[in-house]
């Protein structure tokens, strides 16, 4: 192994180049540790670069004339003659005087340090996140060790989780003319949970998405297979027209008749609880039991400016207004959880789609179906859930189930009980899935 | 409203405050036949005469001293030290006296005195006579501290400060004295201690800072608008008691902290916000607080070298953009 011969410390502190004057030695030349090799011009002066060691010089690469680096290798003095090979820029061997090392541990120490203040450490290999993209995480129900992180720190921020970066980003306006595209192709489902046991089929609200199952999937995944289903127009699901309800309905047995599962517990909120109620009414059999958390189609009334609003919003801060009223605690929709809500609703022909949607089956604010006669006609075991302080359908329609279904009232809960009040919805269908145990 | 420059902001205060409370009477340095060394105090004695505007030899120990007992004996003493650099002097009567008689005497007794003072550089004036010591008396229990950068803020504070029954430094810059700015008029428009100014609304990145810093800290907020990035300046105006709730306020919504203070970085007041912001907002954080400062040397002579030095808009937008990479 040749060592190579560099200009190091002799350059001067301040050049970052020099260049080469003289070689006093050629190839091959027998060469003593200390002996000057080479002159080279700095700022201050010709200076002498002595041989690092012992050897014969077996190759020049600066040549005379020529601007070097203070790093680069000059030439190389190998133990033999032929002694040619060495390791590209290393640093210098042990070999080298004194000062070159204490130079060199200088520079290495600088540039590790300028790596630490860029790279957050990583002790124990955990994932490094800012606060603020922990809380959010954890609010959000996202596991961020599955985040690549952007930021050139390598430390996980809050726009990684879809939030910062979605709020400050121009987000175009829907297109005039509303929806164009039609899409075919399935309906995106989402399996979680254990896989033994009888599902739960998980339909959520207009202008959520499977994601917004969060506050409770995971209590009941730990016993149960779960099953969550983007309805069309929302999530990952294909964008095309519906006109009715009943396509809309169609859709969704569709969807569960692909998926081949002999029984289920069906749950849905608000729009996807009127798509539950169809399930159950078409699917009877099928069905173990219904949980319906204010679900559409059991009356006329709706806040048909929410749905309308909803799906047209754009951007974070008029998302946040009608986030605001599907709760009655609006200290639950902080920035980070109106940010992830943007996020999933950041493509124009989504919002475009729901936009209809909402036009189609809310038409002049009113709910365009009316699943009563269905609701009167479910056996399997139900559950009705609804939140008193609902400003986007009135709890009092809950009152028309039939006497054999169990209603739950929550008092200072708005349209989304689940997220205000996922113990006690949990414990409702933990208790409604053990009494109907299905076929088996 | 009246536009006014900084200095004649802070003249008439004092003169509102001498005409309306025959007990506040001013000492210092060259402040009486000579008008103060930037002129504060211009017009005053021979408005008010030479036993409420006195001029004193050089012993800024012994007027501090001075200002604290008279305080104690019923008057509302205002202490100028010419600079800023001089406030060692002062320690012993501000830290062992001034700031401990209330507690000691279980207050029996109340120190409402003034001391007026300019720091900063930016100007060539060296070492000895640019230093901002913000730190030696925020650090003090007992002794309130404000900064303010505009006339408005300057005569508002001023006069909530000779008001105000406990001790006050008064930290102006000398390179504020001749910015202008509209003031509002009347005599009993005051700017209350210990509240801070959003100076710009922004969303992206908080900028916390007082005095001169805060123009720097606006400068900054411009360039960094032309890069998309929107940056709240908050002018915290009061370094003690510090308005920890605007604080939160601001990066519960932004995020990010840039802390800027012109004294030196190491146990810095700069260091007391990033540590405050650490206590109150940790999980608001969305990246490490970065702190500008001075770095920790003599302030030199050479302009260009103390131009390189100082805490400037670059600075501040240079962590900024740290702070959101």
């Amino acid at each position: 192994m040749a060592t190579p011969v560099k200009v190091g410390v002799a350059g001067g502190e301040y050049m970052e180049s020099v260049v080469v004057l003289e070689w006093t030695v050629k190839t091959g030349d027998a060469i003593s540790a200390g002996q000057h090799l080479v002159t080279v011009e700095t700022a201050k002066a010709a200076t002498e670069i002595e041989a690092p060691c012992e050897g014969f010089l077996t190759a020049i690469f600066a040549e005379p004339g020529t601007e070097v680096s203070l790093t680069e290798t000059l030439g190389l003095i190998g133990a033999d003659t032929a002694d040619t090979a060495y390791e590209g820029d290393e640093p210098a061997t042990d070999h080298a005087p004194v000062a070159d090392e204490a130079s060199l541990q200088a520079t290495t120490s600088e540039a590790v340090s300028a790596a630490e203040s860029l790279s957050p450490p990583t002790p124990g290999g955990r994932t490094v996140a800012s606060p603020a993209a922990r809380r959010a995480a954890a609010m959000a129900g996202i596991d961020i060790s599955r985040i690549t992180p952007t930021s050139p720190t390598g430390r996980m921020k809050l726009r990684d989780l879809a939030s910062a970066t979605i709020m400050r980003a121009e987000i175009p306006l829907v297109p005039a003319g509303g929806l164009s595209a039609n899409e075919a192709g399935p309906l995106k489902v989402y399996l979680s949970g254990t896989k033994t046991g009888i599902p739960v089929l998980m339909l959520h609200g207009f202008g959520a998405d499977a994601m917004s199952w969060f506050p409770i999937e995971r209590a009941l995944a730990r016993a149960h297979p779960i099953v969550r289903m983007d309805l069309p127009n929302h999530g990952k699901s294909p964008r095309r027209r519906m006109t009715r309800f009943a396509d809309l309905a169609r859709e969704i047995v569709d969807a569960f008749d692909a998926l081949h599962l002999d029984e289920v517990h069906v749950l849905g909120h608000s729009l996807g609880g009127a798509c539950a109620l169809a399930l159950a009414d078409i699917r009877p059999r099928k069905v173990a039991s219904l949980a319906l958390l204010a679900p559409g189609g059991l009356g006329p009334v709706i806040n048909g400016e929410f749905a309308a609003g909803l799906a047209r919003a754009s951007r974070p801060e008029s998302l946040e207004q009608w986030l605001k009223l599907s709760v009655a605690d609006t200290r639950l929709i902080s920035p980070e959880f109106v940010g992830a809500a943007m996020s999933s609703r950041v493509d124009p022909a989504l919002r475009a789609a729901q936009a209809q949607m909402a036009n189609d089956l809310f038409p002049d604010g009113t709910q365009g179906f009316d699943l009563r006669p269905a609701l009167q006609r479910v056996e399997c075991p139900m559950r009705v859930i609804w939140g008193k302080a609902d400003a986007v359908i009135p709890w009092q329609q809950a009152l028309s189930a039939p006497g054999r279904a169990g209603l739950h009232l929550f008092e200072a809960t708005g349209h989304v009980p689940q997220m205000e009040r996922p113990e006690d919805v949990v414990a409702i269908l933990e208790a409604l899935f053990a009494a109907s145990g299905g076929k088996q | 409203m009246t536009m006014m420059r900084y200095a004649e902001a802070l003249n008439s205060a004092l003169r509102e405050e001498m005409q309306r409370d025959p007990t506040v009477f001013m000492f210092g340095e060259d402040i009486g036949r000579y008008g103060g060394v930037f002129k504060v105090s211009k017009g005053l004695m021979e408005e008010f005469g030479e036993n409420r505007v006195r001029d004193t030899p050089i012993s800024e120990q012994a007027l501090t001293a001075m200002a604290v007992t008279a305080a104690m004996s019923g008057t509302r003493p205002v202490l100028e030290i010419m600079y800023a650099d001089f406030m060692p002097l002062t320690l012993d009567a501000l830290v062992n006296q001034a700031s401990v008689f209330g507690y000691l005497w279980e207050g029996q007794v109340e120190i409402p005195f003034v001391l007026r003072t300019q720091g900063g550089g930016g100007v060539g004036t060296g070492a000895q006579h640019a230093k901002s010591l913000d730190s030696f008396v925020a650090h003090v229990p007992g002794i309130k501290v404000v900064a303010p950068v505009t006339p408005a803020d300057a005569k508002g504070l001023l006069k909530a400060a000779i008001r105000d029954p406990q001790p006050v430094v008064f930290l102006e810059h000398k390179l504020l004295y001749n910015m202008r700015g509209e003031v509002p008029d009347g005599d009993d428009v005051l700017v209350t201690i210990g509240k801070a100014k959003v100076v710009k609304e922004g969303t992206d990145v908080s900028i916390f800072a007082t005095s001169k810093m805060v123009l720097e800290a606006e400068q900054a907020a411009r360039e960094l608008a032309k890069d998309g990035i929107s940056a709240e300046v908050i002018d915290l105006r009061t370094l003690r008691p510090l308005d920890i709730g605007a604080i939160m306020a601001s990066i519960a919504k932004t995020h990010h902290a840039v802390v800027v203070n012109e004294g030196w970085t190491f146990c810095g007041f700069a260091a007391e916000l990033s540590a405050s912001i650490m206590d109150h907002c940790f999980d608001d954080l969305d990246a490490p607080v970065e702190r500008v400062a001075m770095p920790d040397m003599a302030i030199p002579y050479s302009e260009p070298l103390e131009t390189a030095m100082l805490p400037n808009a670059a600075k501040i937008a240079a962590a900024a953009r740290k702070a959101l990479a």
